[in-house]
């Protein structure tokens, strides 16, 4: 049994679950005001909106009955998702009526992390932020303070105030999860890109475990093109759920998947397996690329990942014969390195490799407003793009952001300014940083939860308790919100609108954001008023021209009413007709639609790349020498120790719906698994409780002892342990994979670490 | 003529993540100490030929033909609809708890409030009377579950279960189940 629980086990775990959520023992959650109980007033019709229980931001609609429940199913008009949901996704409302829930502004009394908080009014607490922040201003400068805020969450409020208020160390939560593969498609495409995985018929899965870190679109055309017969190798150093749908297996050794990737272009490149046409047309830098992976030998790289040569050649034999209709998943989260941004480098150099790039079943660049229109003549219609209100100038801020973006040769430059390497913050706190003349005071942190999720929760901690000043907004009192000063009472996203998003697929996309549902519970108030409200506290009132979110929105849709009456009723909009460049098909239809673009159209019959694809960067070359590929071995562990990695559960995700009732109850303990070996070696039975431990943590759990594991490793979900004794659900089940990572920023990518060396005994 | 509904599971597709079950929960009101469906993901599993697997097993009623739970009911308060789903009439449950104990799925449970015994319906109640299909289905990321009436020979379970091999639980009891398995035909993957 890996996640669920037996019947017993269930109804043992609720009854004390329900137990504990009945206590409130903090000031300013829901539980203690008795607001539960009251009838929910809201739309009783489905109202289209986006999920928030974690980052894939699936569309959803959801309703009141009867002043009671909230139902919530994935919207209908999403073909990409077939208007389904995932157990996350159902969840939602606990959320809304989680007596565990922070209504109210609470202010630290005690010391940070003691758990001693007084309820204060939204006036006082804008009143303590606001002069803390002039404070330090005063002492360090603005630019002392980090302002971090999720994407599609409350990025646009509180990167805004951040500006406004003089800070231009801006992050999002990206250097822990995407920002690595983010920065490869913009070295190599100049561009976003995404797979067609349901019209493929040969996918490599390096870990991106779809069926589990649950992307709704994804797993449905996965099992699609498995029913269309498709072949599927995944390459994971434990048996998950993605490995078991697949059509081979391989417990790749943690940490060195760029060695098999190295060796599996060696073998495309030296069998000559790739698409010359294609790389000469399309490409630059392939001869760099051809000298740079040659030592790189399947035989000499086979010790190294611990996948036999043979196999390696026979894969990437098997992969070129099925291009174009072929897919090197540049993955999501897997097993992160120190070569993080060479790995999913490669990975893209595969597919680019065998021309499988914007053909079906293969990669797509997104295609946005902006790209779009470059293919429509005068006089065709042109994509609509979100405009954005008129902000008044930021204020010039003379020294450099922590992490140096923005300078020439900087090593993050790919980087998006409102992404930045979270990851240095704690660094950036406790230490010089070279070139940086001065140290972070102060982190406002909207929504993420950085002790959770970093690495090496003990060096975040630090951090946080060195800081003047801590200040977070969120829905409930994170493990974050624990160590805080102050903690704002955000609004779970059925009780607010949100702005409009647009996006690029083979075609422009437009969503609605977020849409009320429900009334906000308690004094919960929405990100975009917050900011608005403090900015103006602050008397930074000019940077927000707009009265609301309705304004907001009105402005970015400027006089296209008939985008904005199709996003409210429906959820979403397209733009167009979907286009891939080199599909012939689709450049034919592109063209009868828009028969302008016509001049753009080659003799093949389809139409060129709009830039080269590089297969060597001189950028990266120039800032760290690492234009081409390279493999750099790393020591993760000692010898007599085990490797530890980690992976997402389909219940549980992220740092922030761990304390949900029925996910939890779902799912408390993941387990640690071992290989059967290791723990007959080790003295370990199935069940027993056991200690992971290192230099960095001491986290304990139930063994969960499976082949499906390598012998020298160790896996668990993460997401587990929470260290917010208010969060009294999760509370200190289970491991806490971050935990016990090292504090690590990789070199170009600032990404965290995610395999390091543990030993492991009963407890 | 009557309805006759039924459901298909296919272990093929089910990936474990519970989305059924939450949804379940959510449509039907259940608390939170019992539950109406769960799947239970067994595995990494060994087969005896020495490959891996997973194996989902929807834990929930499996609306039998031959219903053990409703001939033990004294009261008839255990009863199949006309559309042959079963169900429980709280009004005339006197609690004797007797098809807890007949059903051999273990799919029944009390229900706190009322103390009647209590049990999947195919969201007789609230869906099905809408023309929706049940909430489990709605949600299923990957179309694991089919849902249909197996009197029409045009329906999309009976056009499934014509294509692809099904067996139901404890079929030897002879209960006959409504509920249809697809069983995981990969068998597994070498370790
Ligand atoms: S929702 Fe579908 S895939 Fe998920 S556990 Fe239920 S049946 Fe399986
Ligand atoms: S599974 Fe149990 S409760 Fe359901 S019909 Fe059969 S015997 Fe009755
Ligand atoms: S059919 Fe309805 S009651 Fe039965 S398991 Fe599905 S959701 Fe629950």
């Amino acid at each position: 049994m890996t996640q669920m629980l037996s019947r017993r086990s269930f109804l043992k775990l609720s009854s004390a679950a329900a137990a504990v959520a009945s206590l409130s023992s903090i000031p300013g959650t829901l539980g203690a005001l008795e607001e539960s109980q009251k009838q929910l007033k809201g739309n009783a019709k489905y109202t289209p909106s986006i999920c928030e229980m974690c980052t894939s931001a699936c569309t959803i609609e959801a309703k009141v009955e009867e002043g009671k429940g909230v139902f919530i199913k994935g919207n209908p008009a999403d073909k990409s998702r077939g208007g389904k949901i995932c157990a996350r996704g159902s969840s939602g409302f606990n959320q809304l009526y989680d007596p565990q829930r922070l209504v109210k502004p609470i202010m630290r009394v005690g010391e940070r992390g003691e758990g001693k908080w007084k309820v204060v009014s939204w006036d006082e607490a804008y009143t303590f932020i606001a002069n803390k922040l002039e404070e330090i201003k005063q002492k360090h400068g603005a630019h002392t303070v980090a302002f971090t805020a999720r994407s599609g969450w409350n990025k646009t409020w509180f990167h805004n105030l951040a500006q406004a208020y003089g800070s231009h160390n801006l992050f999002g939560h990206e250097a822990t999860c995407p920002l690595a593969y983010d920065m490869a498609m913009d070295d190599i495409f100049e561009n976003g890109i995404s797979r067609d995985f349901g019209k493929a018929k040969y996918i490599i899965n390096m870990g991106h475990n779809v069926f589990e870190g649950i992307v709704i679109s994804y797993a449905r055309q996965y099992m699609d093109m498995l029913a269309h017969g498709g072949k599927v190798v995944t390459l994971e150093p434990r048996f998950s759920a993605m490995a078991a749908k697949s059509t081979e297996w391989h417990a790749i050794k943690p940490g060195h998947d760029i060695a098999f990737v190295l060796a599996f272009i060696n073998v495309l490149i030296n069998e000559n397996l790739y698409n010359k046409k294609f790389v000469e047309k399309y490409c630059e830098g392939f001869e760099e690329l051809k000298a740079s992976v040659a030592e790189y030998t399947p035989e000499k790289m086979a010790t190294e990942c611990d996948i036999p040569a043979d196999t390696i050649k026979r894969l990437a034999r098997e992969f070129a014969k099925a291009a174009p209709k072929a897919i090197f998943d540049f993955g999501h989260r897997c097993g992160f390195t120190p070569q993080e941004l060479e790995l999913r480098r490669a990975m893209m150099m595969c597919n680019v490799l065998v021309g499988a790039v914007e053909q079906e079943g293969g990669y797509y660049l997104n295609k946005g407003a902006g790209f779009y229109n470059k293919f429509l003549g005068e006089g065709d219609a042109k994509a609509p793009g979100l405009k954005k209100p008129k902000i008044p100038a930021y204020p010039k801020i003379a020294v450099p952001r922590i992490d140096r973006i923005g300078e020439k040769d900087n090593e993050f430059f790919l980087a998006g300014k409102g992404a930045g390497i979270v990851t240095l913050i704690p660094k950036a706190t406790l230490e010089d940083l070279p070139g940086v003349p001065y140290r972070l005071h102060g982190w406002f942190i909207a929504r993420n939860n950085p002790v959770m999720t970093q690495s090496n929760m003990e060096t975040v901690i630090k951090a946080i308790k060195a800081m003047d000043l801590v200040v977070v907004f969120d829905i409930q009192v994170s493990d974050t919100a624990w160590y805080a000063d102050i903690v704002l009472p955000d609004t779970t996203y059925l009780e607010r609108d949100e702005e409009f998003t647009a996006s690029g697929s083979k075609n422009p996309g437009y969503g609605v954001g977020r849409q009320k549902v429900v009334e906000p519970v308690g004094e919960s108030r929405p990100g975009w008023r917050v900011a608005k409200e403090l900015g103006e506290k602050m008397g930074l009132g000019d940077y927000f021209p707009y009265k609301d979110i309705e304004d907001y929105r009105l402005q970015q849709v400027g006089d296209n009413v008939e985008l904005l009456a199709k996003l409210k009723a429906t959820g979403s909009a397209s733009f167009g007709v979907p286009l891939l460049l080199q599909d012939k098909k689709s450049v034919a239809e592109f063209v009868k639609k828009y028969p302008s673009a016509a001049s753009k159209v080659n003799e093949e019959g389809t139409i060129n790349f709009p830039e080269k694809i590089r297969l060597f960067s001189h950028k990266l070359e120039e800032v760290s020498k690492k234009g081409a590929l390279s493999y750099e071995p790393y020591k993760y562990k000692e010898a007599d120790e085990l490797y530890f990695v980690n992976g997402k559960s389909a219940v549980r995700t992220n740092g922030h719906n761990g304390n949900n009732l029925w996910l939890n109850n779902l799912c408390d303990d993941a387990g640690v698994w071992i290989h059967p070996k290791t723990a007959e070696r080790l003295g370990i039975k199935q069940g027993d409780k056991v200690e992971v431990y290192n230099k960095y943590s001491t986290q304990k759990g139930k063994a969960n002892v499976t082949k499906g594991v390598r012998e020298d490793t160790i896996f668990a979900y993460f997401g587990f342990g929470h260290v917010s004794k208010e969060l009294k659900r999760a509370y200190g089940k289970g491991v806490n994979s971050n935990a016990l990572y090292a504090s690590f920023v990789s070199p170009n990518s600032g990404m965290n670490l995610h395999v390091v060396g543990v030993k492991v005994r009963k407890a | 003529m009557a309805k006759k509904y039924g459901m298909i599971h296919d272990n093929n597709l089910c990936i474990g993540c519970q989305a059924c079950s939450v949804a379940c929960r959510s449509e039907n009101k259940i608390p939170e100490s019992v539950y109406r469906l769960q799947v239970w993901v067994n595995g990494p599993t060994e087969y005896p030929n020495g490959t891996l697997g997973y194996e989902y097993h929807r834990q929930s009623c499996v609306q039998c033909e031959n219903t053990p739970c409703v001939s033990v009911c004294p009261t008839k308060a255990s009863h199949v609809n006309e559309e042959g789903i079963v169900l429980v009439d709280v009004d005339l449950c006197v609690g004797c708890l007797y098809c807890i104990a007949a059903c051999p799925y273990q799919a029944r449970y009390v229900h706190p409030v009322t103390k009647a015994p209590d049990k999947c319906t195919f969201c007789h109640e609230s869906r099905l009377s809408r023309g929706e299909e049940p909430a489990c289905v709605t949600v299923c990321p990957t179309d694991a579950l089919v849902f249909g009436d197996l009197n029409d020979p045009k329906s999309k379970i009976n056009q499934v279960r014509s294509e692809r091999v099904t067996y139901r639980q404890k079929e030897k009891l002879g209960t006959s189940p409504k509920m249809f398995i697809v069983p995981n035909h990969k068998g597994g993957i070498n370790s």
